[in-house]
């Protein structure tokens, strides 16, 4: 077993599928932290820079739901607490690689006035000091003292006039708070637009997604969040004894993993007007892959999943059922809850692939293949890899929606495009991802090997690793062939996670199993030695679902930190 | 001294003032609390109920700034955390006379999923024990046990369809208002944010009403948690007080309300749980609105939210922002007035009747301390002790801090400058008893005041201004100083009704309306010559430009608004879409009913697709430049069929919006798109096939 025997699998490359599951990120997604706003991280991105190529961007956003004019206190990072961006770049070690550190402290420059800004001075003006540790956490050293928070975008004459700061503009502000560390890291911490973008109301009505009645609207559209943002040279973040240059754009040693944390002390006494915090430290939120904890892990486990670790999941025995029969997947599937969510129905799960395969909630998806030549030599055979993708009956999605969330995807049979399979799934086709990182737990996985998609590139699409997956499967030269080759948008979600992506839509689609399409696991209408395309009505509806918001109301700036300024609090509607 | 007064003064009349200073209510106000959303006290009301005037209605709010859509957990209130809402009636007494304290319960009924309600079942389902307690709290009864709080107003599929809860959202409230076994009326759940006030101006170095743009309502389309009780008047008023009110301003009939939250001292966090312990600490509180948000600096905010009224007696660091408030800083030509342009209609009597200076660090009123002119008014140490005029330097210690501490006597000089002959000193019309010198920070109401009906021409959320107003112009009520009713008597600060402008009214007290009111005239004043001069007239001309509630309130208990809904216009801007993805744009479709309308600087380019159509179309639209839009839809007659589009400030981007025909006759009919710029107006035609 896998989980008993981690170190085993350390070298091997295990497996597959390359979508994820579920909805809105993690704004207040689980019932304790909802009420620990300070402490929330909301979602994290991880993409190579696409003006700096040797480098990776890092970003990981706290505080849900900052309302841009939410004085007088506006919002801030928190004082004793622990907000980190965790890398892992070696499953044969245990825990972080490289860890990142920030705390900050909050300062009155004139407590005798309610504004938060006044006559050049700042109220609850925060600072903060950035550590690095590169030994698993053993050992910290500090790599930025003092680093600069920008104050919030109240409006004009907090920021530009001479009553207020005398800015020349906010950018101004956002642009002087970036640092060098001492380290080599480029580091903005501060309030910027919330670079997520996703119809709350709709999908939490239920799963109204797109609306049936009204437009859609981005629920997180004119809100703010507070961003760690560090562009790290590759060459840090690299695996020890990496070779220095790829052997090829998925070569497996460039794949780190990435998660954020906030913790916080153990033990909280508050006494009239203050308020103490002793104690161990102790994790409240964490986040890897985008909604794992929002629309996967169900109410009753929210908190539970949230103390956690990634490295602990690998001995957890409670949260795999929720990735091998996932609730949104009862929703698209007529024999289930299908007619209860209209908006979904372009989404159907596969129940009779290749005239045999049922993917639908507690049936069991490829576990008849078990033990048997077919698989021989993929990474569903038992003998090298384990039990792990096909452990037992009923589990339909432990072969792609499972493993994406807790090992990433490797470039093996059958987890490579349709493309040159010749009809088989399990036989070699074209590779299009590996991002595999065996360590049992949800991050966000990011080969680094893969070159960037410009972001001016007519074929750039928020669609990430799916339009590139339909790209290798139906565009000329890429389906004309299986060489592995750079095929536009290898380097979008699930590959890392880049701010443009549509997470939201890409990962509904992968629920209802277009992951095991690309790999030629058709749908149902496709009928083997009848049916001549295997682009069917049924996936031509998966590929044209579309969730009514695309893209964030604001565009994301062309340099780092990438991120679009916050909006002003004389600027938003309400 | 302060700690004598509640030995000295209870039977003896202090103080007055009718207004006080600040605002933008208690939102986020002090820095522990704002990270502490569970626990924070929004806002407190107190009024006489308009539907049943033997009763007064308590509201307390709770959880600010609550989305619409803020799934999927959304709101409610906390396990551990006590609400209360505290009543003092009698002075006389050390502490509250009666408490009222909710305590909440979670339970998920279906733990499998992460929606809040699904097939009948709630996750986070809330249930409340009420306690009411009447001799101070040392004992509580429990008057309401384990009732259901109703969930957030999710959206129809949730609330209103056979796959949620299978009720409208306006059931569910009624079924949760209910009776105490004690009589009170109550309602415990989520409401619309009854407040309003242009945050994003405001506290952008008080930029209100806004100089450049429009004044917008920072609180629209937000919700609160919000507990309501109706409680008789006959078991809230002192216990001596006669049955019968001796008149509208008996000093009987006035009670003090406050709300706090409190947490227990210790919490404990371990993976994925949590646990509380030790005594209760209060860590937010509210009685006056606007009071830690504008008046006491950031560096005492935490402390503010951490004392009681009753401990304020003896509290000495938190009387010099009443005595000088910060905002008055900004309505004085001679200190930072020109720094703050919004508020250049307000500027404080610096020079009043030719000689009385209420500017920060003046001495106000003192010059008159001892003297015989003040003798058997409330100014007389003799009578009241130094509170009023406790030095120099401290002019507003006879308007501002008397309001938040101890509320304002029928009593000389507090009373109308009607019939006083240009002596403000000398008895006029009465208008104000709302006195309960306990020296703390509370929500005084005087219950013997009779209600101003809700839909009386009279009715005015300038509250006790307008009777003020009323009181000194209008020949009914100023051509004698008897004490007779006169409309918005009821309104703050005597007590606080919903309707009430409490920013403003606020605004308009530190700018000396208060002072004017009784006689205090503006330094423009001439003697023998109308005191109605340009600057009075200035400050009550001053508005915020956000005078009312987004949403009407009702006009029975609980009164708040239903609560916004997750799926509709409050839930998020129309989102904007990515063009070169769209089919019938990329399909050649756009220029066939492509039409630009041009409103001044801004653009708008729109059409419609299919058209004609059967059933439904899509009309889609380009904003260039950010602007408001609204989108209608007329029949050839020009009769409005449906709003589709009603936006504030939408981003320039690409939208599309739906319009459903089903059930129309075959006919053209009209969209007109409107912007805030310029009267423009675009027609286009859908043609129902």
């Amino acid at each position: 077993m896998f989980k008993n025997s981690h170190a085993r699998l350390i070298g091997m490359l295990l497996f597959a599928g390359w979508a994820a599951s579920a909805l809105a990120s993690s704004h207040r997604e689980a019932p304790l932290i909802a009420n620990d706003p300070t402490a929330d991280n909301t979602d994290v991105y991880a993409f190579r820079s696409p003006d700096n190529p040797n480098t990776i961007t890092l970003i990981a956003c706290y505080i849900p739901f900052e309302l841009p004019h939410g004085g007088p206190n506006y919002y801030t990072f928190g004082e004793n607490i622990r907000y980190e961006i965790h890398v892992d770049n070696n499953a044969a070690t245990p825990g972080d690689d490289v860890t990142y550190r920030f705390t900050f402290t909050r300062v009155n420059e004139d407590p005798t006035t309610f504004f938060n800004i006044r006559l050049g001075q700042e109220n609850l003006k925060t600072t903060y000091k950035l550590e690095r540790s590169m030994d698993g956490g053993t050992t910290f050293q500090t790599i930025v003292t003092n680093g600069v928070v920008p104050p919030n975008n109240i409006g004009p004459r907090s920021i530009e006039s001479g009553v207020g700061l005398g800015a020349a503009d906010y950018a101004s502000l956002m642009t002087g708070a970036i640092t060098n560390a001492s380290s080599g890291e480029k580091v903005f911490c501060g309030p910027v637009d919330d670079p997520f973008y996703v119809d709350l109301g709709g999908v939490f009505d239920l799963g109204n997604l797109p609306r049936q009645n009204g437009p859609p609207r981005d629920g997180l559209g004119q809100r703010n969040v507070h961003a760690l943002v560090i562009q790290v040279p590759i060459a840090t973040l690299l695996k020890t004894g990496a070779p220095a240059t790829p052997a090829n754009i998925l070569d497996p040693n460039y794949v780190i993993g990435v998660w954020a944390s906030a913790s916080r002390k153990a033990t909280r006494t508050i006494a009239p007007n203050s308020q103490n915090d002793g104690g161990d430290w102790v994790q409240v939120s964490r986040l890897g892959m985008p909604l794992t904890n929002e629309v996967v892990i169900p109410i009753g486990y929210k908190d539970y999943w949230n103390g956690l670790t990634p490295y602990q999941e690998i001995t957890d025995v409670v949260l795999d059922p929720f990735f091998y029969n996932p609730e949104l997947s009862l929703y698209m599937d007529n024999r289930f809850f299908g007619g209860a969510i209209p908006a979904f129905s372009p989404l159907r799960v596969q129940t009779k692939s290749l005239g045999a395969f049922d993917f639908g909630y507690g049936k069991d998806g490829l576990f008849s293949l078990k033990g048997s030549a077919a698989v021989s030599g993929t990474a569903l055979d038992d003998a090298i890899f384990g039990t792990l993708l096909l452990p037992g009956a009923g589990k339909a999605r432990s072969v792609d929606l499972w493993p994406i969330f807790h090992t990433g995807v490797p470039n093996l049979a059958p987890y490579q495009l349709a493309t040159g399979k010749n009809g088989n799934p399990l036989a070699p086709g074209k590779p299009f991802v590996n991002n595999f990182l065996p360590n049992g737990g949800d991050m966000l996985r990011l080969n680094m090997a893969v070159p960037i998609t410009s972001r001016t590139d007519a074929a750039f699409s928020s669609e990430g690793l799916v339009a590139a997956a339909v790209a290798g499967l139906t565009q000329a030269p890429f389906n004309t062939n299986t060489n592995i080759e750079f095929i536009p948008n290898m380097d979008g979600f699930p590959n890392g996670r880049r701010l443009e992506d549509d997470v939201t839509l890409i990962e509904l689609q992968a629920v209802s199993g277009v992951a095991l399409a690309a790999i030629g696991l058709w749908y149902d209408d496709y009928i083997p030695g009848q049916t001549t395309s295997p682009v069917t009505p049924r996936l031509l509806n998966v590929l044209g679902y579309r969730t009514g918001v695309n893209k964030n109301d604001k565009a994301f700036q062309a340099t780092f930190p990438y991120l679009a300024i916050p909006w002003r609090g004389t600027d938003v509607a309400n | 001294m302060k700690f004598y007064l509640k030995n000295i003064l209870p039977a003896a009349l202090l103080v007055l003032a009718l207004v006080q200073s600040a605002l933008a209510s208690s939102h986020r106000e002090a820095p522990l609390i704002a990270d502490d959303p569970l626990a924070d006290n929004v806002d407190v009301y107190a009024f006489r109920s308009p539907d049943r005037p033997n009763t007064v209605t308590l509201i307390a709010t709770y959880v600010p700034f609550q989305l619409p859509q803020g799934g999927p957990n959304y709101y409610g209130f906390g396990e551990n955390v006590r609400y209360e809402i505290h009543v003092d009636n009698d002075a006389s007494k050390v502490g509250d006379e009666i408490i009222y304290r909710v305590e909440f319960k979670t339970v998920n009924e279906d733990p499998t999923t992460f929606f809040n309600i699904r097939l009948g079942k709630r996750n986070l389902k809330m249930t409340y024990t009420l306690y009411r307690s009447d001799n101070g709290g040392h004992s509580f009864v429990a008057i309401v046990s384990n009732r259901v709080v109703p969930p957030a107003n999710i959206g129809k599929r949730s609330i209103e369809s056979g796959l949620g809860l299978g009720k409208t959202y306006q059931q569910l409230v009624n079924e949760a208002t209910i009776y105490a076994a004690t009589g009170e009326r109550v309602y415990v759940g989520p409401s619309d944010d009854p407040f309003f006030v242009d945050l994003g101006g405001i506290f952008d170095l008080g930029d209100s009403p806004r100089q450049n743009g429009q004044s917008r309502d920072g609180v629209a389309c937000k919700n609160v948690s919000t507990i309501a009780i109706q409680v008789p008047i006959a078991f809230l008023r002192k216990k001596s007080a006669p049955k019968i009110a001796a008149n509208i301003l008996d000093p009987n009939y006035v009670i003090g309300v406050w709300a706090s939250a409190s947490r227990k001292a210790v919490r404990t966090l371990t993976p994925g749980g949590q646990s509380f312990s030790g005594d209760w600490v209060q860590v937010s509180r509210l009685g006056m609105p606007l009071t830690n948000e504008a008046v006491i600096p950031v560096g005492q905010k935490d402390y503010w939210n951490s004392l009681t009224p009753y401990q304020e007696l003896a509290d000495q660091t938190l009387d010099q922002y009443f005595y000088n408030p910060e905002l008055a800083l900004y309505m004085d030509d001679s200190l930072f007035g020109g720094a703050v342009p919004a508020f250049s209609k307000l500027r404080i009597q610096r020079k009043s009747l030719g000689s009385f200076d209420f500017g920060n660090g003046k001495d106000g009123l003192f010059a008159l301390k001892g003297t015989a002119a003040v003798a058997g008014t409330a100014l007389d140490d003799a009578v009241f002790g130094t509170l009023l005029l406790p030095g120099a330097g401290k002019p507003r210690s006879v308007d501002l801090w008397p309001i938040f501490h101890t509320g304002v006597p029928n009593v000389r000089p507090y009373q109308l400058a009607t019939g006083k002959n240009g002596n403000p000193l000398a008895a006029g019309k009465p208008f104000i008893n709302n006195f309960l010198p306990n020296g703390g920070d509370m929500l005084r109401l005087n219950m013997a005041v009779p209600p101003t009906p809700r839909n009386s021409a009279n009715f005015s959320s300038e509250g006790l201004l307008a009777a003020a107003v009323l009181g000194l112009t209008n020949p009914t009520y100023a051509s004698s100083s008897a004490l007779q009713f006169i409309p918005n008597m009821d309104g703050f600060p005597n007590g606080r009704r919903l309707e009430d402008d409490v920013t403003r009214i606020e605004l308009q007290a530190v700018g000396g309306v208060v002072l004017a009111a009784i006689g205090l005239w503006y330094d423009d004043y001439v003697p023998g010559g109308s005191p109605v001069t340009p600057r009075l007239q200035n400050v009550l001309m001053y508005t915020t430009q956000v005078e009312a509630n987004d949403l009407g309130f009702k006009t029975a208990f609980p009164y708040v608004a239903l609560p916004h809904a997750g799926d509709g216009a409050c839930g998020g801007p129309i989102a904007a879409q990515f063009t070169s993805q769209d089919p019938w744009l990329s399909g050649g479709i756009v220029g066939a009913n492509t039409k630009l309308v041009a409103t001044g600087q801004q653009q708008i380019l729109a059409n419609n697709y299919p058209n004609p159509f059967t059933d439904a179309t899509t009309l889609r639209y380009r904003v260039e430049v950010e602007t408001d839009v609204q989108i209608s839809v007329f029949d050839q007659s020009g009769k409005l069929l449906q709003t589709l589009v009603s936006e504030p400030l939408q981003a320039a981007g690409d939208y599309s919006v739906r319009f459903e025909g089903t059930g129309l006759p075959v006919g053209v009919y009209f969209a007109k798109i409107v912007t805030n710029k310029g009267k423009d107006v675009q027609v286009l035609k859908l043609a129902k096939q």
